[in-house]
């Protein structure tokens, strides 16, 4: 019984799930090789995924990301109950086609102004705020392409693949196992973990 | 009686011991998600919420193994029981302070209600009587003894 017990628990240890594209276009921040990577499915509109962002990945982003301790990927994952959070979506992945500069601070206009552009519908006013008029302009023209619309949809289909239910949710990958973490995570926690890997 | 007490000795240590392996064994898969149904009962200071969730499925799944082997079974019940309490008094305080917390108990998405502290007080039930099952006995002997 015992050595059906440790071969249990020993099943418990290594990475399960599965793996995801390891292409860094949504990379937020952080080179793909990082030692530790973090694919979170997020919804622009979900207050949770509003506390993720801006409590504990921009932490993150400033912390380990910028000396390349940690990769961190953003998938959309736009919920149906939340009007307005494709058109983030888009808006998102057409500044993401600009460069990371530009992703960075539509996103973080996105998730700081939440409350405003999520009680009104006025998101492009909350991506205006973020980008020079060049790079604003440049965003009005690429959210019409038709691959971006492509791109959520292949976002979803991979949450769903990966048994995404709700959002926040994201994977951390480090040291050859990822784990599943469904809510969001305190900074000092997550910090916790990392410096056991990358000091 | 002796019969009927044995089979529920047993009834209750595989009983018990197996929800503690599968308890432990779930948490050990995601040290942290475990760890954010922890800070999620914001009772506990962040320092100590990873070592919690590093340690904590590892002490269950001793118990579940103890309580399975019948090793020291009152003074394993007894920890048993503690750990029980525990979780049912940290249970009870987060929902009655109105926090929407996750149970993180045996899957997620398992919010703190009054069903899943009801289900930690059955779970104590076998703990318990595991931990006074001599007392019992002697209880039922002396009566038995008594009657005669």
């Amino acid at each position: 019984m015992f050595v059906a017990l440790l071969l249990l628990l020993a099943s418990a240890l290594p990475a399960s799930g599965v793996a995801a594209d390891q292409s860094c276009e949504q990379c937020l921040g952080g080179a793909p090789d990082a030692p530790i990577k973090i694919e979170v499915f997020s919804d622009f509109q979900c207050p949770a995924c509003r506390e993720l962002y801006m409590d504990t990945m921009k932490l993150v982003l400033r912390d380990y990301c910028s000396l390349d301790k940690v990769c961190v990927i953003y998938h959309e994952f736009p919920l149906q109950g939340h009007p307005y959070s494709r058109e983030a979506a888009r808006y998102s992945l057409a500044a993401q086609k600009l460069g990371r500069l530009q992703w960075t601070a539509v996103v973080d206009s996105l998730y700081a102004n939440q409350a405003v552009w999520s009680d009104k519908g006025t998101v492009q006013a909350a991506v205006a705020r973020a980008l020079s008029p060049d790079d604003f302009q440049k965003v009005l023209k690429l959210i019409q392409d038709p691959s971006i619309n492509g791109t959520i949809e292949r976002d979803i289909a991979l949450g769903q693949k990966r048994d995404v239910q709700s959002t926040p949710t994201f994977f951390i990958t480090a040291l050859g196992r990822e784990q599943k973490v469904v809510g969001g995570l305190p900074y000092n926690v997550l910090k916790e973990f990392f410096d056991r890997i990358v000091k | 009686m002796a019969v009927a007490l044995r089979i529920l000795h047993w009834a209750c240590r595989i009983v018990l011991g197996g929800i503690f392996l599968y308890s432990g064994y779930f948490k050990l898969q995601s040290p942290l998600q475990f760890a954010a149904a922890i800070a999620g009962y914001k009772l506990v200071p962040n320092s100590f919420i990873m070592p919690l969730a590093d340690y904590l499925p590892w002490v269950e799944i001793a118990l579940g193994a103890l309580l399975l082997s019948g090793w020291k079974i009152r003074y394993v019940s007894i920890g048993a029981s503690a750990l029980l309490l525990a979780f049912i008094a940290i249970l009870t305080v987060t929902y009655i302070r109105g926090i929407d917390a996750d149970c993180g108990c045996f899957g997620f998405g398992d919010k703190i209600s009054p069903r899943t502290i009801a289900r930690d007080v059955l779970i104590l039930l076998p703990a318990i009587f595991l931990a006074a099952e001599e007392r019992l006995k002697n209880s039922a002997t002396n009566y038995t003894n008594r009657t005669k």
